[in-house]
């Protein structure tokens, strides 16, 4: 049986009437179109499926759409302003941190929740916040290097 | 992966829900974080047609110390919130260790203690640390409520002392005396998104920073049907002074306590080996710990 | 002033800022109103006849909208190589292996095609299942395909020269074997399709591909659709790596369930479906003898391989002959001879998957000449230093070195990692090794015989403005081929990237290969420098002839156009620009004549401009069976040196440090080719520590998930110090070949090799899960002691 369910996703109120079964990530993809989070295993396992939930990256895959009933939920399509790109989007852009883009957008909003708590974090800080974010493509490394200079760009931008 | 069908329930106090545990029981199973059921359910392991969500219960969530004697950890607080916490980290470290090298972030930010202890892996990570520190779990139910170590706890791989209409509510510690110092080691393929191989948790505590070792507690997880203390390691070590080869000595005693399988992720006679060097490991650090406590 | 303008630099790719806002749709992200969805059902057991199917309560079920089996399907059998097509898309006498396809259905959503999956009733016979390929070879083992007695998928046996008698005159012949475990590409983008007839029966196929164009073929032939009918469009893919280089049973059914029903219908796998599909690496077993002279000079080779080949033969005929070419270089070799045999057993079918074949045997090899230099006291690095070819050789088997870096790379990585000071100098736990390798740059033949172009392209010059779209086949898949080819494109008509546009991996717009054994770089990169070139070619003469001076007078580079290096004067052509564009507010300006208006005029005087380029290689290799394999324009090569800790007390391992140097030609896009090496030793990395598909012993696979196959995360990933080496291939565009497979070549080998300097241990099994080279550790401890 269907429930309603009102959550904030990027900034906007949505409504939707849902089975228990269905996970966020179903509601995300399936009902509002917002495809930029991606399913790659729907175990975990992969983390591709990363958003952020009241301000904490989780497996989409693993919260039941009903459980994210009354939170604020950040998904890749909420980051760039008005078409103007995050400096975490930026870096990946620039740094080549970006191959086949699947595992992308988890791997920026976990660097975003990161660089929300921890504004100069160290590679090692950085190696962990990512480490439930699998890629494939790229062996990490242009990814942590993009997340450092975001980190410097978004530091350099701060009102001190 | 598709999730069967299930109904859903979301009580939003305590007494709502042992109310629905009482009638639903065994038909039903309780959603915490939703990181180890919701994936049993996707593979079709576990079906239960009623789920009980107790996201809105208040007072599930809270780390609450009580007045420098222990603390009281609320079932639902995250693996996440467990190794960020100062208190956690500062007199329960075992604990806020192992609560840091569960899974990966994503992971840890769903995960709960309750659920880690309830669902009663023999690799879990949270349960060594528990048994070394001693915890009591309070279970409630509609009928009242009882308390039980958690040493008594588990009783068979993924199976606890836990009645279906029963909810476990908190995971209570006392502050381990001065002098005192412990750790968790984990053995896994890669260095994180690891389920155990083996893992070890300990506590020491020293008479003084120099004196000999008055209390040890070592728990053993992935080696045996359940989570498991290595008291004969634990007795040897009482009233002798602390040194590497007694710690190596001790986990030679601990590899006697266990009984660990060969699986796909590895053989019995590894595990073995690896027993011996994490528990001489995870005593040397207590032992550093121990030496540098503050109060 | 610089060589280049666009290439050789670090340009941003074209498609990040799509991938980094979630704008990239791929596969699973399309939807078209009143799609269906697929499932399909695929046998439980290893081995069986069927007797008997009944899809009839599957149908009825509401939402159920059809079903389809090999009564519906046909019989018409495909696979990879015309000569080896061994599988029909379902099942309809014998299942093979835990996961062979047997129907599927198409209904109103996921959960009621899967729930009528679970409803069609099929009787097996259950038969004798192999699971080992020793086992299955054996007198007497189960046969899986009646055709190949002895599960003998594939045999091949090549030499060259006399190798008996090259080896007897060695000072020293040592001998080596090494087994690998099967693995699985591990894609972070599970295989999906959505496919949709229209009214006039044409299909169009969007599917998450490396090779539209096999595929189109495949799926022509198996629905039996005229072939310009079928249309196969990738859209964004997220990973490869191999396995998504052959039409999929997915991708047919999906096909078939569209046709029967009229509905677009879309199917994608589950990652537990991913790796009972695998198309991945095989288990390989090498046994192989070097025979040397005293001073180290390399002679011969003996090489056997034998593949554990799964069901089905997929890319295997091929795969099977490269454990074998592949060893024919880098290094001199007066006589090699190899014995190559490809076995059936009950399991996924294997296949191509980055390095295709030549992975395990290059790490066996490259361990055999580090137990070799010992034997010999030499250096592991002045060993291969001073066996190593030279650009212009040919090594035994007809593979030509026309291009080859190989010395660079080893000095570069020998210096880069400091090797000299470490080499034997480090304390125990700790080591270091190195390896060499090298790859195809495009296979010289297609897999089918045919006399077709590998590559063609076609570019389109805006009528006004100067912008250029390139239309091509190929595959982006998240190496950077579209940006590759918009920086060629760019470079040659000399013009900006911003003024490139790409529309790729459409079988309407050219033919493509694909994105496999490491070709677009150079071949499609080559078909777009000649149609980029034609296009320059009929501007320089329309302004030749309006200007009075020679074509080849005329530079065109970074949006400007020179007359023998001046400005020269083109006043009227700007005025009359100007004029035919008033009431713009950004006219051309500066000194020189832009590109805009030189294009422009090129329109003006003759219409649209269209260049169309194509490229084959010329014909390659040796006359010998099997020469084929093993071809190419060109070759990249590469060094590595890893160092190594590890933990004596529990065999665990951390790689600390890893240098590369990886010899592309030249490198289009720099900040490419780096992620290219970087990604192959990520992948290297996780198949040496890691990785390794188990099963049990009914066939089924054990650990089907990215929990537990574990692929390299963050930390378990060090960073790489990337050397990038340009030897000017003179086959490749611009000097340009490959980078995306060579690079993982000596991955394994030079952290085996590190290994056993840091512990005395050579393990010759993957993959080196701490436990192996534990007990490794107690078994030398007790050998010494003895």
């Amino acid at each position: 049986m269907k429930t309603i369910i009102n959550l904030i996703v990027n900034d906007q109120p949505v409504e939707a009437a849902v089975e228990p079964n269905r996970t966020l990530l179903q509601l995300l993809r399936e009902d509002l179109g917002l495809t930029g989070t991606k399913h790659g295993c729907g175990l975990g396992d992969c983390g591709a499926c990363t958003i952020i939930m009241d301000g904490q990256p989780v497996n989409s895959c693993l919260v039941l759409a009903v459980q994210a009933n009354g939170r604020e939920v950040l998904t890749i399509e909420g980051l760039a302003d008005n078409g103007k790109l995050h400096p975490i989007q930026q870096a990946f852009v620039d740094n080549g941190a970006i191959q086949c883009g699947f595992c992308t957008p988890g791997m920026i909003l976990s660097a975003k929740a990161l660089l929300d708590e921890n504004p100069r974090p160290t590679e090692n800080e950085i190696r962990t916040a990512i480490s439930g974010n699998l890629c494939r493509c790229t062996g990490y490394q242009k990814i942590v290097e993009a997340v450092q200079e975001a980190a410097k760009s978004i530091d350099g931008t701060e009102v001190s | 992966m598709l999730l069967p069908k299930f109904h859903y329930h979301e009580p939003s106090t305590l007494e709502e829900a042992l109310q629905l545990l009482s009638e639903l029981g065994g038909n039903a199973k309780v959603l915490a974080g939703g990181t180890d059921l919701l994936v049993r359910m996707k593979q079709k392991i576990d079906m239960p047609s009623h789920v009980i969500s107790i996201a809105r219960i208040p007072g599930l969530s809270s780390i609450t110390p009580r007045n420098g004697h222990g603390v009281s950890i609320g079932s639902a607080v995250t693996a996440a919130a467990l190794a960020k916490d100062e208190l956690m980290r500062d007199r329960f470290a075992p604990l806020a260790l192992a609560a840091g090298r569960l899974g990966a972030p994503m992971i840890r930010n769903r995960a709960t203690i309750g659920g880690n202890l309830v669902n009663g892996r023999p690799a879990a990570d949270l349960s060594p640390p528990c048994m070394v520190l001693g915890a009591t779990l309070k279970l409630k139910s509609l009928s009242g409520e009882r308390e039980v170590s958690v040493n008594d706890f588990f009783r068979g791989p993924g199976d606890v002392f836990i009645e279906p209409n029963e909810l476990l509510v908190s995971i209570n510690l006392q502050t381990p005396p001065p002098w005192s110092g412990g750790s968790y080691t984990k053995l896994g393929a890669r260095k994180t998104l690891e389920i155990s191989m083996v893992n070890v948790a300990t506590l020491i505590t020293l008479q003084s920073p120099d004196g000999p070792i008055v209390e040890a507690r070592i728990a053993l997880g992935a080696v045996a049907p359940t989570p498991v203390r290595a008291f004969a390691a634990e007795e040897f070590l009482i009233g002798r002074n602390p040194s590497e080869e007694l710690f190596r000595q001790a986990g030679e005693i601990g590899v006697g306590m266990c009984s660990p399988i060969t699986d796909h992720r590895g053989t019995m006679e590894y595990r073995c080996m690896m027993i011996e060097v994490l528990t001489r490991r995870s005593l040397v650090e207590a032992l550093v710990q121990a030496r540098s406590w503050k109060s | 002033m610089s060589e280049f303008s666009v290439i050789n630099t670090r340009a941003p790719r074209l498609d990040g800022p799509a991938k980094a806002t979630g704008k990239a749709k791929y596969a699973d992200d399309l939807s078209i109103p009143g799609m269906l969805h697929g499932a399909i059902l695929q046998s439980p057991i290893a081995h069986g006849r069927i007797l008997h199917i009944d899809t009839s309560r599957a149908l009825k079920l509401p939402g159920v909208k059809a079903v389809v089996t090999a009564k519906e399907a046909g019989l018409i059998k495909y696979g990879v190589s015309p000569a080896r097509y061994d599988e029909t898309l379902y099942a309809h006498d014998k299942v093979r292996y835990v996961g062979d396809e047997i129907a599927a259905v198409a209904a109103v959503d996921p959960a009621t095609a899967q729930e009528a999956t679970g409803l069609i009733k099929v009787d097996y016979e259950e038969l004798p299942a192999v699971f080992d390929m020793f086992e299955a070879m054996k007198e007497g083992a189960p046969l899986i395909h009646d055709e190949f007695p002895g599960n003998m998928n594939a045999e091949v046996h090549q030499e060259f020269s006399d190798t008996d008698g090259a080896m007897a005159a060695c000072d020293l012949v040592v001998d080596h074997t090494f087994l690998n475990k099967r693995q699985d590409a591990a894609f972070i983008e599970p295989h999906s399709c959505l496919a949709v007839f229209d009214s006039d029966g044409r299909l169009t196929l969007h599917t998450s591909t490396q090779v539209p164009h096999y595929v189109m073929r495949t799926l022509a032939m198996v629905l039996r659709i005229p072939v310009g009918n079928v249309r196969v469009v990738k859209p964004y893919v997220g990973g490869g790596f191999g396995p998504k280089c052959e039409a999929t049973p997915l991708e047919m059914s999906a096909a078939f369930l569209a046709r029967m029903t009229g509905k677009p219908v879309k199917m994608t796998y589950s990652r537990e479906q991913v790796f009972l599909h695998s198309r991945a690496r095989h288990q390989f077993y090498a046994e192989m003898s070097l025979g040397v002279m005293k001073d180290g000079t390399m002679v011969a080779v003996r090489n056997k391989a034998i593949l554990d080949g799964g069901a089905y033969t997929s890319f295997g005929i091929a795969t099977v002959y490269y454990s074998g070419s592949l060893l024919g270089g880098p290094y001199n070799l007066k006589a090699m001879k190899y014995d190559g045999y490809r076995v059936y057993t009950n399991k996924p079918a294997c296949g191509a998957q980055r390095g295709h074949g030549g992975v395990v045997h290059r790490a066996a090899f490259e361990q055999l000449i580090d137990l070799t230099a010992e034997k010999l006291g030499i250096d592991p690095v002045e060993i291969r230093l001073k066996n190593i070819m030279q650009a212009g050789d040919i090594t035994v088997n007809d593979l030509n070195m026309s291009s080859l870096g190989m010395k660079e790379c080893i000095e570069a990585v020998r210096d880069g990692s400091d090797w000299k000071n470490k080499k034997g100098k480090l304390p125990k736990g700790k080591g270091i090794g190195m390896a060499c390798g090298f790859f195809v740059s495009g296979a010289g033949y297609p897999i089918y015989r045919s006399d077709t172009y590998h590559s063609t392209v076609v570019i389109k010059m805006s009528e006004d403005g100067g912008t250029a779209t390139v239309l091509t086949g190929s595959a982006e898949i998240g190496q950077g081929s579209d940006t590759i080819v918009a920086m060629i494109a760019a470079e040659t008509l000399g013009i900006t990237l911003d003024n490139v546009r790409v529309v790729s991996g459409d079988t309407d717009l050219s033919v493509d290969l694909g994105a496999y054994s490491s070709r677009q770089t150079l071949m499609t990169g080559h078909a777009t420098k000649e149609a980029a070139e034609q296009i320059r070619t009929r501007i320089a003469e329309v302004l030749s002839e309006e200007m009075g001076c020679e074509p080849s007078s005329i530079t065109f580079r970074d949006g400007i156009v020179m007359f023998d290096g001046k400005p020269g004067n083109f006043e009227k052509l700007r005025s009359s620009y100007i004029k035919e564009h008033r009431g713009w507010t950004d006219p051309p300006t500066g000194d020189y004549l832009t590109f805009r208006e030189a294009a422009r005029l090129a329109y003006l005087k003759g219409g649209t401009m269209v260049g169309t380029g194509k490229y084959k290689p010329p014909k390659l290799g040796g006359a010998y069976k099997g020469a084929a394999v093993g071809t190419s324009p060109a070759y990249g090569c590469s060094a590595q040196i890893v160092e190594v800790s590890v933990d004596m007390d529990t065999g665990e391992i951390t790689i600390d440090k890893m240098t590369d140097a990886h010899d592309c030609g030249l490198a289009i896009n720099r900040t490419l080719v780096e992620g290219q090496m970087q990604g192959s030793l990520s992948m290297g990395l996780g198949e040496c520590l890691f990785e390794e598909v188990k099963f049990d012993s009914r066939g089924r696979i054990l650990n089907p998930s990215l929990g537990e196959y574990r692929i390299p995360t963050s930390l378990d990933m060090p960073s790489v110090k990337s050397i990038i080496v340009e030897s000017r291939e003179p086959n490749g565009p611009y000097g340009a070949k490959e980078v995306g497979e060579g690079a993982i070549m000596p991955t394994i080998p030079a952290i085996l090799n590190a290994l056993y300097d840091a512990t005395g241990a050579r393990i010759n099994e993957l993959p080196v899960t701490s436990e192996r080279l534990y007990l490794a550790l107690q078994k030398n401890k007790t050998e010494q002691n003895l």
